[in-house]
């Protein structure tokens, strides 16, 4: 009887908290040092445009390290965001980009100069990009609750080929409806929110203020992302969304209402994803179609599951491996770090081995993926939670 | 059963029709007859391979894209392309297909075993983002052995004058009348090959209950293997099917048309094979039909939905066809998921 209630896969999350808890005790320690933990993590974050090179030269990052962290940070809110529908709610939704591109148009529609709906020069209103992050929240939440409607009767594979469609079809809108969105020309001319000019940030003439102030704003919203996707997690609806992603129907029959948390879970996802949208239109100052094609979708959604599915730190190491590391080889460093093996390889005297990888970077990325799947199908550095499930047996795998 | 959907979707046609004649409804059936022969080859690898392992093998589009260009390989560097002899066309075609299907049957063959058996007791996203991960890798593969630039396959029908022949209700060009006779061929034997041979049954007990099949001393591996390469096989003829008709492949030529053939597999219900052949020539209709009516039966609709925001409707280019399938699977999954033949599915996961 033990063993089986044990086993019980809505005990599960119980008794493991419990066991946590019993654990924590006997070690000693609380929930404060790990905020602690995170603080610090924080500042070393926020501090990394101005580390010194103890070897002289400047500062160790210089703008092309930032503007790299910049879209890893981004990616990394994306990730999240795609993790609360996928990780904690087994929603596999491979139409990402449909709520990203949301985002950036939303933005653009009224900041870009060729907007065709606002005939008025919005774009010289500075606070404009900061207005708009809720609003691309709420507009986010309410296109993923517009496409999570359809699709709630779907599970699994379905599930992810139809939001798959949803991504395509999202593109085609906005490259066939120009009058809109201004074709495959896309809106362009989006000027950067004027930033503060603090003085304490221009430190080096290496560096452009505004790009350090980017990268501060990206840690500042990816830890705020973070927290809120942890938040949600811990809470009931995050209990709700584990319970329907381990069985749907006996969640249903435990009282989860399924709809609600669903259409919860998209919403939520699909708000970052717009949320991240607006800030990519913003800094990229263009909302293209071919920007938001599905491979950034598979992008996300590939971080989400290499990363290990359900835990932050997994995203953040799975967008530092897949977005960082692909433009980490356009730089000068990456040539003469792989030029070391040249020595080993044979027919090497010529060769850029950095620049062969990014030329070839999508090859290697379909690889990846297969090999990280077949080695570590659980992903890099799973949740605690999921390792668990994973580790046990289980002969009709869950999601 | 399919001829009387057809008949169906026939009659409404003809009903709706504003004006355009019996001629362009003629050459969009054909059309569509046509894309949907070369849908339903392609719709039978899914089927099939959900079937027995309840598994959508996203890769399954690029295994019909190396077909392809196996195929576009042989006409053009063995069989001289363009300029080929006129009694040298019927023995390429057969050839061609042939080494297609070769080729596309080894590459699944490696990528089962790499990317897919490892997994097989995985939990269930693992071989999903593994399969893409092939998708990707093949694709880019061939985008760079081609520079990222589309082949040409040989016009080795006839064209222009001549290249039709009445058939008393409508003309037909020779390809289309090619295309389609040889995959309703191909399928046919195809069911009678399930239906009859002794691995045709092995297939379906396997599809049945995979742990039972093992104990009435079916080897599943070698089935479940068999499967993956009659799909790929036909996939791979399809490809050159798609080449002879359209002629201009690339890399990146598999996704739409997997994704079509997907919604096929899906509309005929999947892990159905007839259903699969019937629900490929629908998706084809539907798009060349379709998406014309479409323009005169959602214009008005929208157009008053969205008056307020002066929109003129969305007005459905010929880029809109792509688009009708993600909504055909849509509707199916939401309003009849068993497909027309099928089980029940998109709840099971």
């Amino acid at each position: 009887m033990r063993e089986r209630l044990r086993n019980a896969p809505l005990l599960r999350p119980v008794i493991e908290a419990l066991s946590i808890a019993k654990e924590r005790a006997e070690r000693g320690y609380g929930s404060v040092p790990n905020t602690l933990r995170l603080l610090l993590l924080a500042a070393l974050l926020i501090a990394v445009p101005f580390y010194e090179n103890p070897l002289g030269g400047g500062v160790v990052f210089d703008d092309r390290w930032l503007s790299v962290f910049r879209l890893v940070g981004l990616y990394i809110m994306l990730g999240i965001g795609l993790n609360i529908v996928v990780g904690y709610a087994g929603l596999l939704d491979l139409g990402y980009v449909a709520f990203f591109a949301t985002g950036a148009y939303a933005y653009a529609l009224l900041a870009s100069p060729a907007s065709p709906a606002i005939d008025f020069p919005i774009e010289d209103v500075p606070w404009l990009f900061w207005a708009m992050l809720p609003i691309a929240l709420v507009v986010g939440a309410f296109t993923g609750v517009l496409l999570g409607l359809p699709v709630l009767p779907l599970r699994g594979d379905y599930l992810a080929i139809v939001t798959l469609g949803f991504g395509e079809i999202i593109r085609l809108f906005l490259i066939n409806k120009d009058d809109w969105t201004g074709g495959s020309q896309g809106l362009y001319g989006i000027r950067a929110p004027p930033l503060p000019d603090v003085p304490l940030l221009n430190i080096t003439e290496l560096k452009s203020t505004a790009l350090t102030e980017w990268y501060l704003f990206i840690v500042v919203g990816v830890f705020l992302v973070a927290f809120c996707a942890g938040r949600l997690r811990d809470s009931r609806i995050g209990r709700a969304w584990e319970a329907i992603r381990e069985d749907e129907d006996v969640a249903s029959a435990m009282g989860v209402d399924i709809v609600k948390y669903k259409l919860l879970a998209f919403a939520m996802g699909a708000a970052i994803g717009s949320f991240g949208g607006t800030i990519f239109a913003s800094f990229q100052g263009s909302a293209i179609p071919e920007d938001f094609n599905l491979l950034v979708s598979i992008n996300v959604v590939a971080i989400v599951v290499i990363g290990g599915m359900g835990s932050t730190p997994g995203v953040v190491v799975g967008a530092l491996i897949l977005i960082g590391i692909p433009d980490f080889l356009r730089f000068k460093e990456a040539s003469d770090l792989l030029g070391l093996l040249d020595p080993i390889v044979p027919f090497a005297d010529t060769h850029n081995w950095a620049e062969d990888l990014r030329n070839n970077r999508f090859i290697v990325f379909g690889a990846l993926l297969v090999i990280v799947m077949v080695l570590r199908p659980v992903g890099i550095l799973p949740s605690s939670r999921r390792k668990l499930e994973f580790a046990a047996p289980v002969d009709e795998a869950a999601i | 059963m399919a001829a009387a959907l057809l008949v169906a979707l026939f009659v409404i046609v003809s009903v709706i029709d504003d004006g355009k004649g019996w001629t362009f409804w003629f050459e969009q059936l054909r059309n569509g007859l046509t894309t949907g022969s070369i849908y339903a080859l392609i719709a039978l690898g899914y089927t099939m391979v959900y079937g027995v392992l309840r598994m959508i093998n996203f890769a399954h589009g690029e295994v019909f894209m190396i077909g392809a260009f196996a195929g576009w390989v042989t006409l053009t560097e063995v069989f001289g392309g363009d300029g080929m002899a006129t009694a040298l066309i019927a023995p390429a075609i057969i050839v061609a297909m042939l080494v297609a299907a070769i080729a596309s049957a080894s590459a699944v063959l490696v990528i089962e075993r790499i990317a897919y058996r490892p997994l097989r007791h995985a939990p269930r996203l693992a071989p999903l983002i593994s399969a893409i991960g092939v998708s990707i890798f093949l694709q880019h593969l061939f985008l760079r052995l081609t520079d990222g630039l589309s082949k040409q396959y040989p016009r080795i029908f006839p064209q222009g004058p001549g290249e039709s022949i009445d058939i008393y209700i409508t003309e037909i060009k020779y390809i289309e009348l090619f295309l389609i006779g040889s995959s309703i061929a191909m399928m046919l034997t195809l069911y009678l090959f399930v239906q009859r041979t002794r691995v045709g049954t092995s297939m379906r007990a396997v599809a049945e209950d995979q742990e039972v099949a093992a104990l009435m001393g079916i080897n599943v591996d070698r089935i479940i293997l068999m499967t993956f390469l009659i799909g790929a096989a036909l996939a791979g003829v399809a490809g050159v099917m798609y080449g002879l008709w359209v002629y201009f492949i690339r890399g990146t030529m598999g996704f739409l048309p997997g994704i079509k053939a997907f919604t096929a597999a899906v509309l005929g219900g999947i892990g159905n094979v007839p259903g699969a052949m019937v629900g490929g020539f629908l998706i084809g209709l539907a798009e060349s039909v379709g998406r014309e009516q479409l323009n005169t039966l959602l214009n008005p609709a929208l157009t008053w939905a969205l008056g307020w925001a002066g929109a003129d409707g969305l007005g459905l280019g010929n880029e809109w066809k792509d688009v009708v399938a993600f909504v055909v699977l849509i509707l199916v999954l939401l309003f009849r998921p068993t497909g027309i033949f099928g089980e029940v599915v998109g709840k099971r996961a």
